[in-house]
């Protein structure tokens, strides 16, 4: 039995339909993370299965009971608000207890879930004080064990981490992986953030305008997005995209880039495609960042392609390229060389040839010949 | 042009002719309660005699006695104090659960109710249906009439529930899941975050029920249940015209106009000693409504 | 059809059951409203009634326009209407400029804490009641005793009886009136003024400009929304005077400059207990209110795209 069950969860404002038919299944103890860009609908699909929004139609079940009517305070869920929602007036230890003392639990039960809590946070010494009197990383903790105290069978996450600045994200994100492995509670959480939703995610949800893009653990996705839309939203930088048209070259398999300004230029594709796809056929080809690489000790495989590049920005150890190919702007990214300006002399760049994605232009899928 | 001051001559002079205007405007703000204690604690032959223009003179607190042991003044006293903080509490208990409602979208006619409200703003029946009205409900000569007859106004109410409005959604949501009842939700949660509207309106309340006089003088009958303002009404404007009633108060100890100062200073004074903390809100109160009257 | 019917009532029903404790709460405010704002309006009805009291409201006859065309015959409430109007005007030329002029000098004032002080006190009067009020008047104005006639007489001129004299009242009123509200009604302005970004001053002053110039030049066109909306409330309040603090100040001698509608309706329906001609006063008031203040927020809904209310 699934933790969560969603199918064909619609919902619509008037006649404006924000979230088309989205199923989904949550196993017990699972995390989930339902990532895409802003407007995707993925709040407002964590805010139908907390009870915040009402379902227009389809069906939501959290543990094997219906809840589309039930009030939220009877689905058994907790929320972590973007903004925490701390009430100013209460301290620490009243704002954590406030879901019990509502519910009238009796005094003893309150302060030994608070107390529990508090360890489990670590925010024992807090426990008197008022949250303005906190730091961002406290307040956030408090939020969670406001969550965690009423003890729910399943805990929802909205965008929890948006407030706070980028290594205090970092420390919190890790935080919460721990958390979610020692108490084992089914967990959705909502993220813009790619890099959240690959670190924490048992499994990956990308939504894309209302819709489910794709479901899978976060490497399957990474490596065999099932679209254009996945493939681009996942991995920092994206994955590059070039423009392309299916030609044979020598019999085997081969795009043609679209040449922007300049000439078009030929790409040789695996063997393994060849099966999936049509002469002049309009695709996109993805090339990961990453995957680029220059001279003769990067390996063999790469097939080397005339590239121009405008500007490097070096990152430390490795360092982006931002670059053209055929006149279609890439980013590739390399390891820093001991001179990082013999960078931007480089007049080419090797592509494997086994790890590049093919795309349908028009429909965006994958095409598949990966083995 | 370059100057080592920050503010060239002219400047400087247009700042002191500044300052002394609004000293003026200060002064002749506060004269008039200073020429009152002025004469309050003066005999009431140097105020007859026309000496009294700014300090007072021959020191006396005789009005003050005169004032303190009349009967009626505490009665007045007393009931002004029911009325004012009674009739806030009703304001307060009727007002913030029905704005806090109105602040609710998932409220059905919620739209209709705002208008029945705000339509009182633009449109009332007036001062003789009103009268016939609260005859009608038997509420004439009544300390609960008019208590109970006053306690909302549309202004208020739309204060309070623009307050609510502002309140961020999740504090609302973030309750809802963790099981608050409506009634919880509004005195756990609404209450102590709208505090500074609640204090205002809460502030407004007692100002107007404090300084009010009209209606008790039209509803009330016995001398029983008047409020200190018609108290003074009556004495200080009622009978500024009896000739007869002002000399017979004249002694040299204290005079008509000695007693009425008193009395005026004597009803101020609780004014005086809330003022400071209403200051803190009012500014608020006013931002809050915005340009709403 | 009839199952979205049906739906919308289950819906309705749901959302009652769940939502119970909600309408509870706005109930007695409701019922408040009802019972003292919108019942009183069924009496409205004897404006066109000759009311008894002992028939009651449904057992006196209707008469129609009839009272309206008692009132418009007589001279009493027409000098009423027109001093409402006469009272207005006058306020809202000498009493309206003056909490802006108060504000911008107040914004002008250097001395933090000297600002702070003279703000408390110029606030104060405001939270005084009319009672007192009058009574501060009736003192200074005292014709034996008073500051002002003391002041004329030691200057050889003749004692003046202000308070019986028609032509006096107008101006003590108004004159009052600023004393008593201008210092509080210039928060509005000081709040809009705190609106103005500071750099627009900082600017300025780089440029050269002299306070004057940054007075005349920044603070006021950036309060003119500000002012043209409180000028609007104002105009559209243009039959409320205040007749509460009319009542204690005038007497039969200045009824010919003093008495306005609702002194009018007060004098006639309470104190005289014509109750079908003073209500149909009121009304006749009320109406012209509620039409000043509608188009006044249409405009101002036009002139600064949001409403009053």
């Amino acid at each position: 039995m699934s933790a969560v069950e969603l199918n064909d969860v619609v919902k619509r404002y008037g006649a404006l339909e924000v979230v088309h038919s989205v199923n989904l299944n949550v196993a017990t103890g699972e995390f989930i993370v339902l990532v895409g860009p802003s407007g995707c609908g993925k709040s407002t699909t964590l805010r139908m299965i907390a009870g915040l929004e009402e379902i227009s139609d389809g069906t939501i079940s959290i543990g094997g009971r219906v809840v589309n009517r039930m009030a939220p305070k009877d689905r058994d869920v907790a929320m972590v608000f973007q903004n925490y929602a701390l009430y100013p007036h209460l301290n620490v230890a009243e704002n954590i207890a406030f879901g019990l003392r509502v519910r009238r639990e009796k005094n003893e039960v309150v302060e030994a879930a608070v107390n529990e809590a508090a360890t489990i946070l670590d925010l024992t010494p807090y426990l008197k004080r008022k949250p303005a009197d906190l730091s961002g990383g406290q307040r956030q903790r408090v939020a969670m064990g406001r969550a965690i105290v009423r003890k729910p069978k399943v805990f929802l996450f909205d965008e929890p981490l948006s407030n706070l600045d980028a290594k205090l994200r970092t420390q919190m994100r890790a935080e919460i992986k721990r958390l979610h492995k020692r108490m084992g509670v089914t967990s959705i959480y909502v993220t813009h953030d790619q890099v959240e939703a690959m670190t924490l995610a048992d499994r990956i949800v990308v939504m894309n305008a209302g819709r489910v893009e794709q479901v899978g653990s976060p490497m399957e996705l990474f490596l065999n997005p099932a679209n254009a839309f996945v493939a681009s939203f996942l991995g920092s930088p994206p994955m590059n995209l070039l423009r392309a048209t299916v030609t044979s070259l020598n019999g085997e398999p081969a795009a043609r880039i679209d040449g922007v300004h300049t000439d078009a230029i030929e790409l040789k594709l695996p063997v393994s495609f060849v099966a999936s796809l049509e002469a002049d056929q309009r695709i996109l080809v993805g090339v990961r960042p990453e995957h680029f690489s220059i001279g003769p000790e990067a390996g063999a495989q790469g097939q080397p392609i005339a590239a121009t590049v405008d500007l490097v920005e070096p990152l430390g150890s490795e360092a982006l390229l931002h670059s053209r190919i055929a006149g279609q702007p890439i980013v590739a990214k390399l390891e820093t060389p001991a001179d990082v300006r013999k960078l931007s002399e480089i007049g080419e760049l090797k592509i494997p040839t086994d790890r590049l994605h093919v795309f349908d232009a028009a429909s965006g899928k994958a095409v598949s010949g990966h083995a | 042009m370059a100057s080592f001051n920050l503010y060239s001559r002219g400047d400087r002079i247009f700042g002191y002719a500044n300052a002394a205007l609004i000293g003026l405007f200060v002064i002749s703000t506060l004269y008039p309660f200073i020429y009152l204690l002025a004469v309050s604690i003066s005999s009431g032959a140097a105020v007859t005699s026309g000496q009294v223009v700014l300090f007072p003179k021959d020191l006396t607190l005789a009005a003050y006695e005169f004032v303190l042991s009349d009967r009626l003044f505490w009665i007045a006293y007393g009931n002004t104090f029911i009325y004012t903080f009674g009739g806030t509490a009703i304001s307060l208990a009727i007002m913030i659960p029905g704005a806090y409602a109105l602040s609710r979208p998932r409220l059905r006619g919620r739209k209709f109710l705002n208008l029945m409200v705000a339509f009182t703003l633009w449109f009332n029946a007036g001062m003789i249906p009103f009268f016939l009205n609260m005859r009608d409900l038997g509420l004439l000569d009544s300390r609960f009439g008019l208590i109970i007859g006053f306690a909302c106004n549309a202004f208020n109410v739309i204060l309070l529930r623009n307050f609510f409005e502002g309140v961020p959604k999740s504090f609302e949501e973030a309750a809802k899941m963790d099981g608050a009842s409506e009634f919880q939700l509004l005195w756990k949660v609404f209450i102590p975050l709208s505090k500074p509207a609640i204090i205002t309106v809460g502030l407004f309340c007692i100002v107007s029920r404090w300084n009010s006089y009209f209606w008790a003088m039209v509803l009330l009958r016995g001398e029983e249940k008047i409020p200190l303002q018609l108290y003074l009404k009556r004495i200080i404007v009622d009978l500024t015209a009896n000739d007869e009633f002002a000399s017979s108060l004249l002694t040299n100890r204290y005079s008509f106009e000695t007693v009425t100062a008193a009395i005026m200073i004597a009803s101020i004074i609780p004014v005086l000693l809330i003022y400071p903390s209403i200051q803190k809100y009012f500014n608020k109160g006013i931002t809050l409504g915005g340009v709403k009257e | 059809m009839t199952s979205r019917f049906v739906g919308y009532f289950k819906r309705l029903g749901e959302d009652l059951r769940r939502d119970w404790q909600l309408y509870l709460l706005v109930l007695p405010m409701i019922l408040w409203f009802l019972l003292f704002l919108y019942k009183p309006m069924e009496g409205l009805q004897i404006a066109f009634k000759d009311f008894s009291p002992f028939r009651g409201i449904s057992g006196s006859p209707w008469v129609g326009l009839e009272n309206f065309q008692t009132l418009l015959e007589d001279q009493i409430f027409i000098r009423a209407f027109l001093n409402t109007i006469a009272i207005s005007g006058l306020g809202l030329i000498f009493a309206f400029p003056v909490p802006i002029i108060l504000a911008v000098m107040f914004n002008e004032l250097q001395n933090e804490f000297g600002r702070r002080v003279s703000q408390t006190i110029v606030y104060l009067p405001h939270f005084i009641s009319v009672v007192i009020v009058a009574g501060i008047v009736i003192n200074l104005l005292s014709p034996t005793t008073g500051v002002v006639n003391l002041i004329l007489s030691s200057l050889g001129l003749d004692r003046i009886y202000f308070l019986t004299q028609p032509e006096w009242f107008r101006t003590i009123f108004i004159g009052s009136n600023i004393w008593k509200e201008a210092g509080f009604e210039s928060i509005v302005y000081l709040a809009a003024i705190a609106g103005i970004s500071p750099t627009l001053y900082e600017s300025a002053r780089v440029d050269g400009a002299s306070r004057w110039q940054m007075m005349w030049r920044i603070t006021l066109p950036c309060i003119l929304p500000t002012i043209i909306i409180m000028l609007i409330i104002r105009i559209g309040n243009l039959v409320e005077v205040g007749f509460e603090y009319i009542i204690l100040l005038y007497q039969p001698a200045t009824y010919r400059t003093a008495d306005v509608v609702s002194t009018y309706v007060y004098r006639t329906g309470l104190q005289g207990t014509q109750y079908d001609l003073a209500t149909a006063a009121g009304l006749f008031n009320a109406v012209i209110a509620f039409a000043l203040v509608f188009t006044a927020n249409r405009i101002s809904r036009k002139v600064s795209s949001t409403s009053l209310w």
